[in-house]
């Protein structure tokens, strides 16, 4: 597609003024197009949603409208900037556009008012610091009212889904907000977080501040966006109105496919046959059991697929951390001793961010390649590339991890999860930031290496993915509210599970 | 347009007094131990020897501390940013010489050559964050660099400090104890720098996750200068407090400084991987860590094996900051 094509199409502003206008943009990184002339006009008040599988030029083009990079040809200009100045991150900043990160930007030895002053360039004077409390308090109540958030926490001491509160209310507090860019503002967000996030998001866009969505979450973006850009290969590929477009309509614009990907079933499923195969034996005695503060019990037998579910931040991750390091001397759990883990948080406690694809993925790994701490090489270089192949890590074995999409390092955390040929896996989150055609790579990964014998635990934010499990224990304050099969595990059973006890308040 | 200043309805006030005296116990509480261990050291020493709490015991047992707390907490400052300057003591040696030589000879020359001090410490921050040189390396090779520079200005101790220097070191208000005073400076100014301001906020932002104050607009480059600038001020402030006190100079008279500041930081609850900033802990670990050699001194421990003892005593407390750490997070 062409850019004249591309610019005829993308112009539904409302009839109004146009607060941003992208003018043939190109950008490559070494050898990858990321984007390439891509043109974008977008109007006051007006909220565009942006779809695209991961790698698709999603996360480039938001960079560049934030002023974080320069494009290698087109230009940028909005409304109320000098025409021709370079538009960097502090002419964004005057501009008005602010930015919420995908991967959270919070620093985590500081409290949520320092983080929130960091970011809030508005003279405060020698009370800057309680002024600072002020303002991100009072955009928290207003944002997500009943936050339950202390602007005096570290920020690295809370739940990942008030770290992204957090993170939305740190951008907000500005005088002069005219464009928001939320890149996966709800990946973390609880089902009425995120509903109190477009709620104000509508709000502030009828006294005409702008949006950029970004999400792989189609229902949001079809429910909230006016206007809906598919982008591909660097490329914008289609335009759909908000609201009324089918997301399967999105999903085939994106290219993905919408079905179980049964391709990579298949390349699993031939890995796994080469292997030998115990037999499956989910009737087989509980290798997994962990007991709650009020005695209920979570076992897991081999070959189950355990979900934890419920409202995000009712304490699932505690019970990964629990499995993962039960401690000396606790009696309420017993797991497996080879355990492998996927962190939630992949920048921090995930990847080496030094080392290459290659090295990521066969770190666990090592004890079983490795003869007398000394590790083979030819096997690490073998294992690597198997996994590569089987779950099409773009870039291959040898590239540098950074290098990679963030769908394609958390596919690289997943398989050194399961190359380490643990008994147990346990996945915190394991979609945060991973488009479709991932997701199902990922799901039918999951349900082969079950089929082998291993027992996977497994919590996600969205509960429409407990489908998948075999079985979904619900979570609340801590506490295991309800167990029930994966058939019956809908989004609508999980919450009313989840706010079915009325003791104790909800955050 | 609304702003973030108008107050939505039913807004939650902020945190009460009692609130912030809890978040700030929890939140300060690595260095709780350093005060712990501060405390039984001195009821130690005053078991053995009754009159180490009079006045004037408590000003001999503190004098030597002076100097320790100001440079923990340039060494504090610096380890926020997540550095470590192993060219503590070197300097605080070089700053005594320059003050009991060329300060007293030609004052305008001995301000100037403390100045370049800062401009070079400023420009240590800038190589450090530009070139992405570590900064241990980059702090001990200028640790012989300042060792060699006051070998040059005087080669064995003495010399005489300017008699305002002297004086300073002679003060003895009559109802507080002159060290106490000191420290007590030392540490409000530290506590004001890394914690109150927002150049301290930014200064442990840089230690705690740099990227994240790039992204922000921010310059790491500048905000590392100053934080290295600011930790030198501290150093040439501890160096002349020294240098008062003995009215002489001395280019190794703080040889193991720079493994004593890195300790009393630790101790106080800062850690090597930086973000953090304890001006109070770094402060009373390092009086506990100046009262040990006190301790030993007054149970006549033979001088070979305190060195060794010292070292013991400082290895216990920093397992017991493990441990405590530990029931805390539990």
């Amino acid at each position: 597609m062409t850019s004249t094509e591309t610019t005829a199409i993308v112009d539904g502003t409302r009839g109004g003024t146009a607060l941003l206008t992208v003018d043939a943009v190109s950008k490559r990184y070494g050898k990858t197009q990321a984007l390439s002339t891509v043109s974008v006009e977008l109007g006051e008040g007006e909220i565009l949603g942006l779809v695209g599988h991961n790698g698709a030029g999603k996360s480039t083009l938001v960079r560049l409208l934030a002023g974080r990079e320069a494009s290698d040809t087109g230009a940028i200009r909005v409304a109320g900037l000098p025409e021709g100045a370079a538009f960097t991150a502090a002419a964004a900043e005057r501009a008005g556009i602010r930015m919420v990160y995908q991967e959270l930007a919070l620093c985590p030895d500081l409290t949520v008012a320092e983080n929130a002053a960091l970011s809030d360039r508005r003279p405060t004077g020698a009370l800057w610091r309680r002024r600072a409390e002020r303002r991100i308090q009072d955009t928290l109540d207003e944002v997500f009212p009943g936050h339950g958030i202390s602007v005096l926490d570290r920020s690295g001491e809370m739940p990942m889904a008030q770290r992204q509160m957090v993170e939305i209310a740190r951008a907000l507090c500005t005088d002069r907000l005219r464009l928001l860019i939320l890149d996966e503002p709800t990946e973390s967000l609880g089902v009425d977080a995120a509903e109190a996030l477009y709620r104000y998001l509508h709000r502030r866009t009828a006294d005409g501040v702008s949006a950029v969505l970004v999400s792989h979450r189609m229902h949001e973006v079809v429910g909230h966006s006016d206007r809906i850009l598919v982008m591909k290969d660097g490329s914008i590929v289609g335009q759909y109105p908000g609201g009324t477009t089918a997301e399967s309509t999105l999903l085939a614009a994106m290219g993905g496919e919408v079905s179980t990907d049964t391709g990579t079933l298949e390349r699993v499923e031939a890995e796994l046959d080469d292997q030998e195969q115990p037999a499956a034996a989910r009737e087989g005695a509980a290798v997994l059991a962990l007991t709650d503060s009020r005695g209920r019990e979570l076992t897991a037998r081999p070959g189950e697929i355990i979900g934890l579910a419920g409202l995000a931040g009712q304490g699932q991750e505690g019970v990964l951390a629990r499995l993962w390091a039960p401690g000396l001397l606790s009696r309420s759990v017993t797991v497996p001793s080879s355990r492998a883990y996927v962190p939630g948080d992949r920048q921090v406690s995930g990847i080496f961010p030094l080392w290459t694809v290659a090295e990521n993925l066969t770190i666990a790994a090592t004890r079983a390649l490795g003869r007398f701490g000394f590790v083979s090489g030819a096997r690490k270089r073998e294992l690597a590339s198997t996994w590569v192949d089987m779950l099409r890590v773009r870039g291959g074995a040898a590239a540098p991890i950074t290098s990679l999409s963030g769908g394609n390092q958390q596919k690289v955390l997943i398989a050194r999860a399961f190359a380490a040929d643990a008994e147990l896996v346990l996945l915190d989150d394991p979609f945060r930031g991973v488009d479709v055609a991932t997701k199902n790579e990922i799901y039918t990964l999951m349900k082969a290496e079950a089929r082998s014998g291993r027992t996977i635990v497994w919590y996600s934010t969205d509960n429409k993915e407990m489908a998948h499990c075999d079985r979904v224990y619900v979570f609340r304050a801590g506490r295991i509210v309800s167990e029930m099969p994966g058939s019956d595990a809908t989004e609508q059973r999980i919450i009313a599970d989840s706010f079915d006890e009325t003791e104790g308040e909800l955050r | 347009m609304t702003t973030a200043l108008e107050r939505p309805r039913g807004a939650s006030a902020l945190p009460g007094a009692a609130t912030r005296i809890r978040t700030g116990a929890v939140q300060g509480s690595p260095a709780v131990l350093s005060i712990v261990a501060m405390i039984a050291i001195v009821i130690l020493a005053a078991v053995i020897q009754p009159g180490v709490l009079s006045m004037n015991g408590i000003t001999l047992m503190l004098t030597a501390a002076v100097p320790l707390v100001l440079a923990t907490q340039a060494q504090m400052i610096i380890m926020a940013v997540g550095d470590i300057d192993l060219g503590v003591g070197a300097l605080l040696g070089l700053v005594t010489v320059i003050a009991a030589t060329v300060l007293t000879t030609s004052p305008a020359l001995g301000l100037a050559m403390l100045a370049g001090i800062v401009v070079v410490y400023a420009l240590l921050g800038f190589i450090i964050q530009r070139r992405g040189v570590p900064s241990i390396i980059i702090t001990l090779g200028m640790s012989f660099v300042w060792l060699g520079l006051g070998l040059e200005l005087l080669p064995t101790p003495g010399g005489q400090t300017p008699e305002w220097l002297s004086a300073i070191g002679q003060w003895r208000p009559e109802l507080i104890p002159a060290p106490l005073v000191l420290i007590a400076v030392a540490t409000v100014v530290a506590w004001l720098i890394a914690r109150r301001s927002r150049f301290g906020t930014r200064l442990r932002a840089l230690g705690s996750q740099p990227a994240t104050l790039e992204k922000l607009g921010w310059s790491l480059v500048r905000t590392r200068m100053a934080a290295y600038a600011v930790a030198a001020v501290l150093l040439i402030l501890a160096g002349l407090v020294m240098a008062s006190q003995t009215r002489s100079g001395d280019v190794n008279s703080a040889g193991n400084f720079a493994l004593m500041t890195i300790a009393a930081v630790i101790l106080g609850g800062g850690n090597f991987a930086g973000g953090r900033a304890f001006p109070v802990g770094a402060a009373f670990g390092a009086i506990t860590l100046g009262l040990i050699t006190v301790l030993l001194s007054l149970v006549s421990l033979p001088s070979s094996f305190q060195s060794a003892a010292q070292g013991l005593i400082v290895l216990a407390v920093l397992a017991g900051r493990v441990i405590t750490e530990r029931f805390i997070r539990s």
